[in-house]
C-alpha cells in the first residue's frame, strides 16, 4: 500500500489537472494557446476538401477562416491562428467533448437530439437528402428504392429516415464519401443517398459527371451548423457574431458565389427563401 | 470534461437489439475467417517446414504476400476489385446476397491464415530433431511419429500464440465496417447517430469486445491447462501434494 500512495497520489493530481483543464472557456484556451481548432473533412466537396493541388479547402472552412476567426481574434483581442482536423461523423461529438477540437465546421445537420450533446450556431446552408444515380436509372426518388440496395453514410441522419420510412429498401453504410461512391460507381449499390449539396459536390468531382444524375425531392431537413461545446454561450456568440457580420456585409454571399456560384466549385444557386432564411437569423446590432 | 452522460441509451429502445446483432455479426464473420484462416494456416505452415521446393516457394509467397500489406487494403480489394473479375450475372447475384460480408470474411481468414502459418511454423520446428528420432527409434514409422508424437506436442505449444492471433482476429473484424458490414463497431456508431451520445456507445463497445475476447481467452486457458502434459511444455503447475 506504501508503495501504491506515490501512485495514486499522481493519478489524482493527473486526474485534477484535467478538471481544472476542462473548466477554462472555449475562449480562454484560444487567448491562452493563440490557436482556434476546428474539426472538418477530407472528402465533402466543396464544404471541406482536399482539392487538387492539395490543398484542404471549402466552403465551411472559409467561412470559419474569413468571417469567424476574426470575430474570435477580435474576441480575445490578440491574432488567432486556425488548425485543421480531420472530423467524420462518429468522431465529431468526441472530438468536441474532449477539447481536441472548439468548432465543428463541415456538414453537421443540427438536429434536437444532437442538441442534447452540443451547441449549434446559426444555420449557414439548408439542403435536404436526394439519390445520387447512374444517368437511366429505374431510382426517381424515395417512393423508388424498395428493395433496392442504398448506399449511405455511416453517422448521417440520412439513413435513420430511410430504414423509419421504406424498411424493405437494403442500406449499405460507408464511413465516407468516395467508399460510397465507389460502391455505386461498381454496381455493389444501386443509388447513393446523402444530402443533395454533397451529392451535386460528389458529381461536379466525378471523372465524368454527366454520366451521373442527383434525383428525387428532399426527403429531409438538414439545416447545417457549426457545432461546439455546450454550454459555452460567449464562444457561441463570438462564432455567431462573425456569421451576422458576413451576413450583414454580403462578405457571406460572397464566399457563397465563390463555392457555390455559375463559376464555383459546384454551381447551385441560393433560393430566395434560403437567402431570406439566413438573413432573418442575423439579429440587429 | 463538459459532458452529460445518460447511459438509459443503451437499453431503451432498438439499442440493446442492434448490441446483438452486431454481437452476432462479428461472432459469425470471426467464427468463419477463423476456420478459414486455420485451414490456410495449417496447410501453408505445413508445407512450409516440408522439403518440397515448389510447395515451399508457394508458402512463403502467401504469407509474404498477405501478412504485409495492410488488412484495410486487403478489405477494399476483396469487396472492390475482386468483383469486376467475375462474370456480370454472378456479380450482380453477390452484390445482392452479401457481398460485403463475404468480402470481410475472406479479407480477413486470408490475412490472419497468413498469420497463422508462421505460428504453426514456429511450432513444428520448435520440437526438437531429437525428438523425432528417439521416435523413431521406438519403432513407429515416420507418419505415426508425427501423429502420435510430434502434432499432439506442437499441438500445445501452440495454444498462447493461436489464442493471441486468434483474439487478434475477433478484433479486427472491426476493420470491415469500412464496406458497410454492420458489425460491433458498427452498430456502436450507429447508436451513437440515433442518440448522438458517443462516449456511452463507445463504451458499450468496449465491454462487449472486452468480454468476449475474456472469455475466448478463458476457455483457451483451461483447454491449455486440461491439456498439459505434466512436466513438459506447458505451464508447470505448482506441487500441490
Amino acid at each position: 500500500m506504501k508503495r501504491l500512495m506515490p501512485l495514486l497520489l499522481s493519478v489524482s493530481l493527473a486526474l485534477g489537472g484535467v478538471t481544472s483543464a476542462a473548466a477554462e472557456s472555449t475562449l480562454e484556451k484560444i487567448a491562452r494557446t493563440g490557436t482556434l481548432t476546428i474539426g472538418t473533412r477530407t472528402g465533402s466537396p466543396p464544404f471541406a476538401y482536399v482539392n487538387k493541388q492539395n490543398d484542404w479547402v471549402g466552403f465551411s472552412i472559409d467561412l470559419v477562416e474569413q468571417l469567424i476567426l476574426p470575430s474570435v481574434s477580435k474576441k480575445v483581442g490578440k491574432p488567432v491562428t486556425l488548425e485543421k482536423k480531420e472530423s467524420a461523423p462518429a468522431t465529431r461529438i468526441p472530438l468536441l467533448a474532449s477539447n481536441a477540437v472548439d468548432l465543428i465546421a463541415e456538414t453537421m445537420t443540427d438536429t434536437r437530439s444532437r442538441r442534447d450533446s452540443v451547441d449549434f450556431s446559426l444555420t449557414f446552408f439548408v439542403t435536404g437528402a436526394q439519390f445520387l444515380v447512374k444517368r437511366g436509372s429505374p431510382i426517381k426518388g424515395i417512393q423508388s428504392i424498395k428493395g433496392k440496395r442504398v448506399a449511405a453514410q455511416q453517422g448521417a441522419t440520412n439513413a435513420k429516415i430511410i430504414r423509419e420510412r421504406v424498411p424493405t429498401a437494403q442500406l449499405r453504410e460507408f464511413p465516407d464519401q468516395p467508399t460510397a461512391f465507389q460502391a455505386l460507381a461498381q454496381g455493389q449499390v444501386d443509388t447513393y443517398t446523402n444530402d443533395g449539396i454533397q451529392l451535386a459536390g460528389l458529381k461536379a468531382k466525378a471523372p465524368n459527371p454527366r454520366d451521373w444524375e442527383v434525383v428525387g425531392d428532399f426527403y429531409s431537413y438538414e439545416p447545417y451548423g457549426m457545432a461546439m461545446r455546450k454550454g459555452d454561450s460567449d464562444f457561441r456568440n463570438a462564432v455567431n457574431n462573425g456569421l451576422m457580420e458576413g451576413m450583414d456585409s454580403g462578405k457571406f454571399f460572397e464566399i457563397y458565389e465563390k463555392w457555390f456560384g455559375p463559376k464555383g466549385e459546384v454551381p447551385y444557386p441560393m433560393s430566395p427563401e434560403a437567402k431570406k432564411f439566413l438573413i432573418y437569423q442575423a439579429v440587429p446590432k | 470534461m463538459n459532458y452529460q452522460f445518460n447511459w438509459s441509451v443503451l437499453w431503451t429502445g432498438q439499442t440493446g437489439q442492434w448490441l446483438l446483432q452486431g454481437i452476432s455479426t462479428t461472432l459469425e464473420i470471426s467464427v468463419l475467417a477463423w476456420l478459414l484462416a486455420g485451414f490456410l494456416g495449417i496447410l501453408s505452415g505445413a508445407v512450409r517446414t516440408a522439403r518440397v521446393r515448389l510447395l515451399f516457394a508457394l508458402g512463403t509467397l502467401y504469407v509474404e504476400f498477405f501478412r504485409n500489406v495492410p488488412l484495410l487494403v486487403w478489405m477494399f480489394f476483396w469487396y472492390f476489385a475482386v468483383p469486376p473479375l467475375l462474370p456480370s450475372p454472378v456479380q450482380d447475384w453477390l452484390f445482392a446476397h452479401g457481398a460485403e460480408f463475404w468480402a470481410a470474411m475472406l479479407a480477413l481468414g486470408v490475412y490472419h491464415g497468413a498469420r497463422f502459418s508462421e505460428v504453426i511454423r514456429s511450432g513444428i520446428q520448435s520440437i526438437p530433431k531429437t525428438q523425432v528420432e528417439a521416435a523413431l527409434s521406438t519403432g513407429l514409422t515416420v507418419t505415426q511419429s508425427y501423429r502420435f508424437i510430434i502434432i499432439p506436442i506442437a499441438l500445445r505449444i501452440l495454444i498462447p500464440p493461436i489464442t493471441n492471433e486468434s483474439l487478434n482476429l475477433l478484433k479486427n473484424s472491426s476493420v470491415a465496417l469500412t464496406i458497410s458490414v454492420a458489425e460491433l463497431t458498427f452498430q456502436t456508431r450507429q447508436i451513437e447517430t440515433y442518440t448522438a451520445k458517443a462516449f456511452e456507445a463507445l463504451t458499450a463497445g468496449t465491454v462487449l469486445y472486452l468480454a468476449l475476447c475474456l472469455s475466448i481467452s478463458a476457455f483457451m486457458a483451461m483447454l491449455e491447462n486440461r491439456c498439459a502434459i505434466p512436466g513438459m511444455i506447458a505451464r508447470a503447475n505448482p506441487a500441490e501434494h
